[in-house]
C-alpha cells in the first residue's frame, strides 16, 4: 500500500527509542519484562528475601508441608501483622504414616528486617533478612515446606534462582559473543575463511545435543569442586550454542553487506574495520537482542533438565534443576509433593522471557506499523 | 462530473480511512467521492501516500484489520451497498463482479501452483461448470491476453514466465469471471517500458470487448492520458481536481495538478565547451560473473557476460546517459567504471591515470573525486546513523577537515547545496521522505567535492514531482561545480533532459550510442525505436499542443 504518511514528530527519536515505544504498547511483553526483572532482583538479593540460609537444616522438621500466611485467625479476628500456624505431627499407630495438621493455638507472627544467619554480598557481611519469625521462641516459617534434611525450600528456591540465572546469562553471553565475532567475520570476509568456518559450524551443528552433553559431562571429574563443575558445565553448553547463532549473524551480515549504504561507505573510501563496526554490526543488534531473550529460557530449561538428571550443577550449589533431582523417586514425591516447587519457577521464568522476546521481536522493526 | 445519459456503475461517497500508527493516527483518505461510469475508465492519480491505493481497497473491503473506515462512507455498486456487507458476500463479489490486478505480478500469483490451476480455481470459485470446461476456458483466457503458446503456459509455474507474461496471467485471472469493474493498481509500474505499453493496450482492448469499467490507480501521467476518460487527482487523501482527462491535461485548475503536469522532465543540457578534457573513460570494459551449477561431482562454471566490451567516454562537465531495460548491464557497467566491482578486461582511465589495475588500498585518493548516488534512498542511508554522521563519513575516513567543527561546516554547506536546512543534521534517515533522503544521499556525494558522479537511477524510486526537483538539483550542481555525470536510467525523458550523449544497452552490449538528440529523435536500431516509442508515443499520438510533447 502506498502508505507513507507520518505525523511530524517534534523530537528526533533514535532507533532504540522507537523500539521502546512500540514495545510498551504490548501488555504481555510489558508484563513479561516486569516478571523477568522481578526474578532477576530476587536472584541477585536472594539471601535478603529468604528467611533462612539454604544450608540450614532443621532435624525436627523434615518433609514439613508448606505453611500458609494468614491475616484472620480461626475466630475471624483480623491481625494487621501476618502469621502462620505451627504444625503438629501425628503418627497413625496402624499405618505408621505421619500426618501434619496446622495447630490453631500456635501463631507465629512475621517480623520484618529480622536478624538471622549472616550472608555475604559483594564482600560485605550482612545479617538482615526481609522477614522471619521469632526463632528464640522456637517459631519457624516454611512457606513452601522443607526437604528431606529439613532445609527451607522457599530459601533454596531463591538461591537456586541465582545459580540458574547466572548459568543462563553466562552461557548466552559467551556463546553470543563467540557467535557474533565468528558470524560477522565469516559473513564479511567470505572466501576461504568463510568456507572453513562454515564447515566447523556444520560439524558442531551435526552433533546430537543430548548424548553429547551426557558424554561430555561424564568426562568431568566426579569429585571435582562444585564451582569447577559449574564452569565446565557452562563451557560445554557454550560450545554447542554459538554455532547456530553465528550462522544467523553470518546470513544477516551477507544481506547487509550488499545494501547500498555499505556500497556508499566503500565509495567514500571507508576501511573494512570501519564498515564492519559502523555499518554492519550496529544493524545486527536488533537480531542479537531478540536471540538473547529467546536463548535465556532455552538454557534455563536445559540446565534444569541436566541438573535434574544429576549431571549438571552439583551440591553444595543449588539450582532449580538440582533441587528437582531430590525427588527423582516416587516415594519422596509422594511424601513431599511441594518439593516440585522449582517447576513453577522454571515455567514462570520461561514464559516471562518468551513474552518479553515476542514483544522485542515485534518491536525491533519499528518502521513497519504492525 | 457524471453525465446523465450514461449509466453509473459505482458510486463512492465520503470514503474515509485512517490507520493507527506508532506515533498516533494517520488519516489516509479524507472524504473521497466519485462515480465510475459503465464501460469507462476512471483514473485515480497521485503520488505515494496520497491514499489512492487505500481508496481502492476500501471499495472492495480489502483493507487491513487495523484500518478505521469513516461512518458516513458509502459505496454503491449496481445499486447495492458494499460498505458493511458481510465478508462472505464481499468474497463472492471479489473476482466475479469486481476484480483487481496489482503492481507486482510475482507476489500476487501463488508460486507453487501452475498458472492453469490458478485460473481454473478462480473460475470454479464463482461459476458452476465441469473442470474440463473450466480448463478450456482458462486456455481461451490465456489466448485472449495474448500469451504466446498458451497450451504450454497452462502447465507452467509463475516463475517460468517473464514479468510481462505474469501480468498478462493476472489480467486473465481478473477477467475470468467477466467482471463489471476492474481495479488496476499500478498495473505497469514494475514492468519495463516496452512491456508497459503492451499491457496498457491489452487492458484497453479487453475493456472494450467486455464493456468493463476500469478504475486505474497510477502515478504515471502518461498512462492516464493514454487510457482513461475521467481523472481524479488525489493528494493527502483528498481529491483536489477531477474532470475529463483531456480537459484536466490541457487546462489544469488546481495548482497541484499544474505542478504535476509540469513535473515531466523537459529541457536539454547546456552545450559543452569546444574540447573538454576526458574525465572518466572506459575502453572495452568487460565484466563477467561466474555462475556455478551442476552437481557436486560435475560442477560446471558458466560465464555470464554482464558487460561485453563496452567503451564509454565521459568528458569534463559532460553528462552521459546509459539507457536500457532491467538486466541490460547498465548498473554493472557504472559500478565497474568507478571500481566498486572489479572488471575482467579492458581499460579504465580517470583523467590520465589508469585505475582498473590498482589495488583497493591505493584507490583512496580516487574515492574523493569519484562519487556515486544510488537508486533507492531507503537502503542507501544507514538507519542507525544521523544525517551528520552519514554525510561526514567520507570526510572522516579521508582525514578531510581539521576538526569536527570544520567538518560540520562542510556538511552544512553540502546540505545547503542540496537545499536542505542545516538543522536536519541530528535527525535519523527514517524521519525523511524519499525525496529528502535522496537529497541527503546527494549531499553525501557532494561533500567530497567530486569531479565525477555516477548516478544510478537516482530518480526512479521517487514520485514524479520529486523526480523533477531532484533532476533540477542535479542540473544546478553540475553547472555550479563543473561535474561530470554518468547517468544510468531506464527513463528516456530524464536522459533527454539531462544528458549530452547517450548509450543504449541491451544484454550487456551497446546497441546504439551518440548525441542524445540524434539517438532519441532518429533512432537507427529496432530496439532503440521500441524504447523511444514506449516512452514518447503515448503523448505524441494524442494532442500536439502540450508541454509534454516530445517534438
Amino acid at each position: 500500500m502506498n502508505m507513507n504518511l507520518r505525523s511530524q514528530s517534534k523530537k528526533s527519536l533514535t532507533y532504540w527509542e522507537l523500539v521502546r515505544k512500540k514495545f510498551f504498547r504490548k501488555p504481555y511483553a510489558v508484563i513479561g519484562t516486569f516478571i523477568v526483572i522481578t526474578i532477576i532482583i530476587l536472584g541477585i538479593f536472594a539471601p535478603f528475601f529468604s528467611p533462612y540460609s539454604p544450608t540450614r537444616t532443621d532435624r525436627e522438621r523434615q518433609y514439613f508441608p508448606p505453611q500458609t500466611l494468614h491475616f484472620f485467625d480461626q475466630e475471624g479476628n483480623f491481625h494487621p501483622r501476618p502469621f502462620v500456624y505451627g504444625i503438629t505431627e501425628e503418627m497413625d499407630p496402624n499405618t505408621y504414616e505421619f500426618s501434619f495438621m496446622p495447630d490453631p493455638n500456635q501463631k507465629f507472627f512475621i517480623h520484618f528486617f529480622t536478624k538471622a544467619e549472616p550472608w555475604r554480598f559483594l564482600g560485605i557481611n550482612l545479617e538482615t533478612r526481609l522477614f522471619g519469625v521469632d526463632r528464640n521462641k522456637g517459631e519457624y516459617i516454611y512457606l513452601v515446606g522443607t526437604d528431606n534434611l529439613g532445609r527451607d525450600i522457599f530459601s533454596k528456591l531463591l538461591i537456586g534462582t541465582r545459580i540458574t540465572l547466572l548459568m543462563a546469562f553466562l552461557v548466552v553471553g559467551t556463546a553470543g559473543l563467540i557467535g557474533i565475532v565468528v558470524g560477522v567475520c565469516s559473513g564479511y570476509f567470505a572466501g576461504t575463511f568463510d568456507l572453513v568456518t562454515q564447515r566447523i559450524v556444520e560439524f558442531i551443528l551435526a552433533f546430537p545435543d543430548l548424548p553429547l552433553y551426557l558424554a561430555l559431562l561424564a568426562l568431568l571429574p566426579r569429585r571435582a569442586d562444585a564451582v569447577l563443575v559449574f564452569i565446565m558445565f557452562a563451557a560445554i553448553l557454550v560450545l554447542l550454542r554459538w554455532a547456530q547463532f553465528s550462522r544467523e549473524i553470518r546470513g544477516m551480515v551477507i544481506s547487509i553487506r550488499s545494501l547500498d549504504y555499505v556500497r556508499a561507505a566503500e565509495a567514500v573510501g571507508a576501511s573494512r574495520p570501519r564498515i564492519l563496526l559502523r555499518h554492519i554490526v550496529p544493524n545486527t543488534t536488533s537480531h542479537i537482542v531478540v536471540w538473547v531473550t529467546y536463548q535465556l529460557p532455552d538454557v534455563i530449561l536445559l540446565e534444569s533438565f541436566l541438573s535434574f538428571l544429576g549431571v549438571g550443577v552439583q551440591p553444595p550449589m543449588v539450582s532449580w534443576g538440582s533441587m528437582l533431582n531430590q525427588i527423582l523417586d516416587f516415594q519422596s514425591f509422594n511424601r513431599a509433593p511441594w518439593m516440585m516447587a522449582p517447576v513453577a519457577g522454571i515455567i514462570l521464568t520461561v514464559l516471562a522471557f518468551n513474552a518479553m522476546g515476542d514483544g522485542l521481536r515485534d518491536a525491533v522493526d519499528p518502521y513497519s506499523d504492525k | 462530473m457524471s453525465t446523465d445519459s450514461q449509466q453509473i456503475l459505482l458510486t463512492a461517497r465520503d470514503i474515509e480511512v485512517g490507520f493507527p500508527i506508532i506515533e498516533g493516527f494517520v488519516q489516509a483518505v479524507r472524504g473521497v467521492s466519485f462515480d465510475i461510469i459503465q464501460g469507462e475508465t476512471l483514473a485515480l492519480v497521485g503520488e505515494s501516500g496520497s491514499g489512492k491505493s487505500v481508496t481502492a481497497r476500501a471499495l472492495m473491503g480489502m483493507l487491513s484489520e487495523r484500518a478505521v473506515v469513516g461512518k458516513n462512507a458509502s459505496v454503491e455498486f449496481s445499486g447495492q451497498q458494499l460498505i458493511g456487507l458481510p465478508e462472505e458476500r464481499l468474497q463472492k463479489m471479489r473476482g466475479s463482479a469486481i476484480s483487481m490486478i496489482f503492481q507486482e505480478p510475482m507476489t500476487s500469483l501463488n508460486p507453487i501452483y501452475t498458472v492453469g490451476s490458478q485460473i481454473v480455481e478462480s473460475i470454479l470459485a464463482h461459476q458452476k461448470m465441469p473442470k474440463k470446461e473450466a480448463r478450456l476456458k482458462a486456455l481461451r483466457l490465456l489466448q485472449e491476453v495474448q500469451i504466446p503458446r498458451p497450451e504450454a503456459r497452462l502447465d507452467q509455474y509463475p516463475h517460468q514466465l517473464s514479468g510481462g507474461q505474469r501480468q498478462r496471467v493476472m489480467i486473465a485471472l481478473a477477467i475470468a469471471n467477466e467482471p463489471k469493474l476492474l481495479i488496476a493498481d499500478e498495473p505497469t509500474t514494475a514492468l519495463d517500458v516496452t512491456i508497459q505499453a503492451q499491457i496498457l493496450r491489452l487492458i484497453k482492448d479487453l475493456q472494450f470487448k467486455y464493456g468493463m469499467s476500469v478504475l486505474l490507480i497510477t502515478h504515471d501521467l502518461n498512462v492516464v492520458r493514454k487510457t482513461s476518460e475521467q481523472i481524479c487527482v488525489m493528494r493527502n487523501g483528498e481529491i483536489v481536481e477531477r474532470g475529463f482527462t483531456e480537459d484536466v491535461f490541457t487546462n489544469p485548475q488546481h495548482p497541484y495538478t499544474k505542478h504535476l503536469i509540469q513535473s515531466e522532465p523537459k529541457g536539454s543540457p547546456p552545450p559543452l565547451q569546444s574540447e573538454p578534457a576526458n574525465s572518466l573513460q572506459g575502453n572495452k570494459v568487460r565484466v563477467v560473473y561466474k555462475i556455478r551449477h551442476g552437481s557436486f561431482f560435475n560442477r560446471k562454471t558458466e560465464d555470464l557476460v554482464a558487460v561485453n566490451d563496452v567503451s564509454i567516454k565521459v568528458r569534463q562537465s559532460e553528462s552521459v546517459g546509459v539507457v536500457g531495460e532491467s538486466g541490460s548491464g547498465k548498473t554493472t557497467l557504472g559500478l565497474a567504471l568507478i571500481r566498486l566491482i572489479s572488471s575482467q578486461g579492458g581499460e579504465i582511465r580517470f583523467g590520465d591515470r589508469r585505475i582498473d589495475n590498482v589495488e583497493r588500498k591505493d584507490l583512496r585518493d580516487l574515492r574523493t573525486s569519484v562519487q556515486v548516488v544510488f537508486q533507492d534512498p531507503f537502503s542507501s542511508l544507514n538507519p542507525r546513523m544521523i544525517v551528520r554522521q552519514i554525510i561526514a563519513e567520507g570526510l572522516v575516513v579521508n582525514n578531510i577537515g581539521n576538526s569536527d567543527a570544520d567538518r560540520d561546516e562542510m556538511v552544512r554547506i553540502a546540505l545547503k547545496d542540496v537545499q536542505m536546512e542545516p538543522d536536519v543534521m541530528d535527525r535519523f534517515p527514517h524521519e525523511f521522505s524519499g525525496g529528502q533522503r535522496q537529497r541527503i544521499a546527494i549531499a553525501r556525494a557532494m561533500v567530497m567535492k567530486p569531479k565525477f558522479v555516477l548516478l544510478d537511477e537516482p530518480t526512479s524510486a521517487l514520485d514524479l514531482s520529486i523526480q523533477a526537483q531532484i533532476i533540477d538539483l542535479l542540473k544546478d550542481l553540475r553547472d555550479k561545480h563543473k561535474l561530470s555525470y554518468l547517468f544510468i536510467s531506464h527513463d528516456l525523458k530524464v536522459i533527454k533532459a539531462l544528458c549530452h550523449n547517450v548509450l543504449v544497452m541491451q544484454h550487456g552490449n551497446v546497441v546504439e550510442a551518440g548525441p542524445t538528440e540524434q539517438v532519441l529523435v532518429n533512432p537507427q536500431k529496432e530496439y532503440t525505436k521500441a524504447l523511444v516509442n514506449a516512452a514518447f508515443e503515448v503523448v505524441s499520438n494524442r494532442s500536439q499542443s502540450t508541454s509534454l510533447n516530445f517534438n
